[in-house]
């Protein structure tokens, strides 16, 4: 292998077959996938974010929420996210077109969220005392509380505010204080609840049912 | 391959001497990066067994932190180290001095200039949270217009040598030093730029970074290795006529392997099927690898013993071949059923970056950093510690995360078992990987300590004593296309 000439070829050839035959590939495959429309309500699936949940995506990219959970639910037969409740179903390519930014992620530090908002608990209530105090909703946990987010302000005499954290114990404000939560907070908050997949698409249904036993698997 | 310049070939210690300050100022601020992102790294890990440690400060939400230590560990302290070693070793093969060496002096200072401004942008909060593409838009720029003078001055120095062959390291370095902007530039346009539809950005974030580990740091770390193991063992390297086959055959496979990532990730099923099938086809390569390093190295193994850029250098080699095994079995669906989305998944890069590539950089400085100051190592005392804290720390990261790891994925694999159940029983692991960062913390300040006392131009008190042990002689040196 002496010769530079044919070193840099095959160098070059290397990068640019796995860019062209991975990526590109992949990208004629699923870079365009269309919006499914409902045979019957006509409804349009995945619908698009809504402004505020658009936002939420922007803080939950700034706050590096990926760092330990993850945005996929595994099919049935590959790992218990299914047992698990972290979903109804296996999540479809098509489930993440309505982001503009896709954090499948790659850690499970913490649960999975893709459908956090189809919970039982989900409620705009819990998803704000689990960012305040985590240990408040969820006890053991080793989530961070992001405090940051929110603001203690005096009441002053006045009502307290409506959107007011409801906590009690340890978490709950100094008398005469209450805790609201700033935009970005609010703005999380939506992008959380918009976190469910609950629609099941008709072409990929077939990809959900359960994987056919495997031979000698257990 | 030029026989008009053959007469001029470069004596070792001109081209030492002209490498000097640029290694120098490399190597200086990747060390600094390395003690800062280390520090972040160990902060990072102590909020996983104590979430109140410094979250109040928005800065340093773990969110923030763990991605910002993960960059100045990669960006700072990965590039700037391959750059010392890759241009030093490139103008040593090319047997050719590093020439306006003052270039590289302003590709250093925007390098780190990006570097800085990423980790701040990360911190400040303006990550993309993509892995490894975290830093803020205009930084890419930044980073790619200071790498575009490094490279083009490795490439150059490559391309006016004065030897008749190409040898080994040189294949490696010359790919890695093309094949980093081609990934960098097609992640920045394809993530951030025009960013893809749907999943295909986690495809091209999962490409990225397992490109940037096997085809840059790996080739870097095999470069070092396939020069220094001869230079230092005093015999060529055994079944040398294999390591092509090698080469080629590792870098195709690598190319196509990233999808091995995405294992039962909601993308079409035959990219991580692909990702399977080229990690599997790593096999034969890594026997090669296996037959060119543990067969030099066979009944020789007392010098391994008796030198510490040896000793460092088997420890990298051990790093390599857990790496390669991470890389097959994480791509097997049935382990990765297990291992995925745990700590085990992330020893796989941890494996790459650092038990692989710093081992063998570590190893290369304490070959050229004495040639290249005229002087010897100050303190053995530091030099001890900074080995026995990289065999130290290095156990004990693997087993926190490999036994750590297993543990979590099983646990997770178990519907019935509680989520404060797993996050109760890691704590312990994560207290086991707070002591290892801990540990080799601690050998890299000795490091430096050292590095600083060698490297300093006015303290002339080692140069009293320059003895620098001659390497043995290489019987098929010019075979083999040593200088």
């Amino acid at each position: 292998m002496n010769n530079g000439l044919l070193l840099f070829l095959g160098v070059f050839a290397t990068v640019a077959a796995s860019w062209a035959g991975l990526l590109l590939g992949a990208h004629k495959q699923i870079g365009a996938l269309p919006q499914h429309r409902d045979q019957i309500d006509q409804s349009l699936n995945p619908a698009p974010l809504t402004g505020i949940a658009d936002q939420g995506r922007l803080v939950y990219q700034d706050l590096g929420c990926v760092t330990c959970h993850t945005q996929q639910v595994r099919y049935a037969g590959f790992g218990a996210d299914l047992e698990r409740k972290w979903g109804e179903r296996g999540s479809f390519a098509r489930d993440y077109i309505r982001e503009k930014t896709v954090l499948i992620g790659s850690s499970r530090l913490g649960p999975d969220l893709r459908n956090v908002a189809a919970r039982p608990y989900a409620s705009a209530e819990f998803f704000h005392s689990m960012l305040y105090a985590p240990e408040s909703v969820a006890p053991g946990t080793n989530m961070p509380a992001h405090r940051f987010l929110y603001s203690v302000r005096p009441l002053a005499g006045n009502q307290s505010s409506y959107k007011a954290l409801k906590l009690s114990g340890r978490h709950a404000p100094p008398d005469g204080f209450e805790i609201v939560p700033t935009p970005r907070a609010e703005a999380l908050v939506a992008y959380l609840m918009s976190l469910k997949d609950t629609y099941n698409y008709p072409d990929e249904q077939e990809l959900n049912a359960p994987a056919p036993a495997k031979e000698g698997g257990h | 391959m030029n026989p008009n310049v053959s007469q001029s070939r470069a004596e070792q210690q001109e081209i030492d001497a002209s490498a000097r300050w640029p290694v120098t100022v490399f190597l200086g601020s990747g060390l600094l990066w390395l003690i800062a992102g280390g520090a972040l790294q160990l902060a990072a890990n102590i909020q996983l067994h104590t979430p109140s440690f410094l979250a109040d400060c928005e800065w340093f939400t773990h969110g923030r932190l763990a991605p910002a230590a993960q960059n100045a560990l990669i960006y700072g302290w990965g590039f700037n180290a391959a750059f010392a070693f890759g241009l030093w070793l490139m103008a040593r093969l090319a047997a050719t001095t590093l020439r306006h060496g003052g270039w590289l002096f302003v590709a250093a200072k925007f390098w780190n200039l990006g570097v800085t401004l990423g980790i701040g942008g990360i911190l400040a909060g303006y990550s993309h949270s993509f892995e490894l593409m975290e830093m803020p838009r205009f930084v890419g720029l930044l980073l790619l217009g200071a790498y575009a003078l490094i490279g083009v001055w490795a490439v150059t120095t490559f391309s006016i040598r004065n030897t008749e062959n190409i040898y080994a390291s040189q294949w490696y370095l010359f790919g890695a030093a093309f094949w980093f902007p081609w990934i960098y530039s097609i992640a920045q346009v394809m993530l951030i730029r025009q960013p893809a539809r749907g999943v295909m950005q986690p495809v091209v974030n999962a490409w990225y970074v397992h490109n940037l580990h096997g085809l840059w740091f790996l080739p870097a770390a095999l470069a070092g290795i396939y020069y220094l193991l001869p230079k230092l063992l005093g015999r060529p390297i055994s079944y040398y006529y294999l390591a092509p086959l090698a080469f080629w055959w590792f870098v195709i496979s690598t190319a196509f392997a990233g999808g091995s990532r995405l294992i039962g990730a909601p993308v079409p099923v035959w990219i991580p099927t692909l990702g399977t099938v080229a990690n599997l086809a790593l096999l034969l390569p890594i026997i090669i690898f296996g037959l060119n390093f543990f067969g030099s190295m066979v009944g020789r193994w007392g010098a391994v013993g008796g030198s510490l850029s040896l000793r460092f250098l088997a420890l990298g080699v051990a790093g390599f071949f857990l790496n390669c095994l991470l890389n097959v079995l994480l791509s097997l669906p049935s382990f990765a059923e297990v291992a995925q989305f745990t700590l085990l998944s992330g020893l796989r890069d941890w494996t790459a970056w650092y038990a692989t590539f710093t081992v063998v950089v570590f190893a290369a400085a304490y070959f050229f950093l004495p040639r290249l100051n005229g002087k010897e190592w100050r303190s053995s005392a530091l030099v001890g510690a900074h080995f026995g804290s990289t065999v130290l720390g290095v156990i004990l990261l693997v087993l926190g995360y490999a036994g750590g790891g297993w543990q979590q994925g099983g646990m997770l694999n178990s519907a019935p078992v509680a989520f404060a159940d797993i996050t109760a029983t890691l704590s312990g692991w994560h207290l086991l990987n707070t002591v290892g960062l801990g540990v080799l913390l601690v050998g890299h300040l000795a490091f430096l300590i050292n590095f600083l006392w060698i490297a300093c131009p006015i303290n002339s008190q080692g140069t009293a004593s320059v003895s620098i042990p001659v390497p043995p002689a290489l019987a098929l040196a010019g075979k083999e296309g040593h200088p």
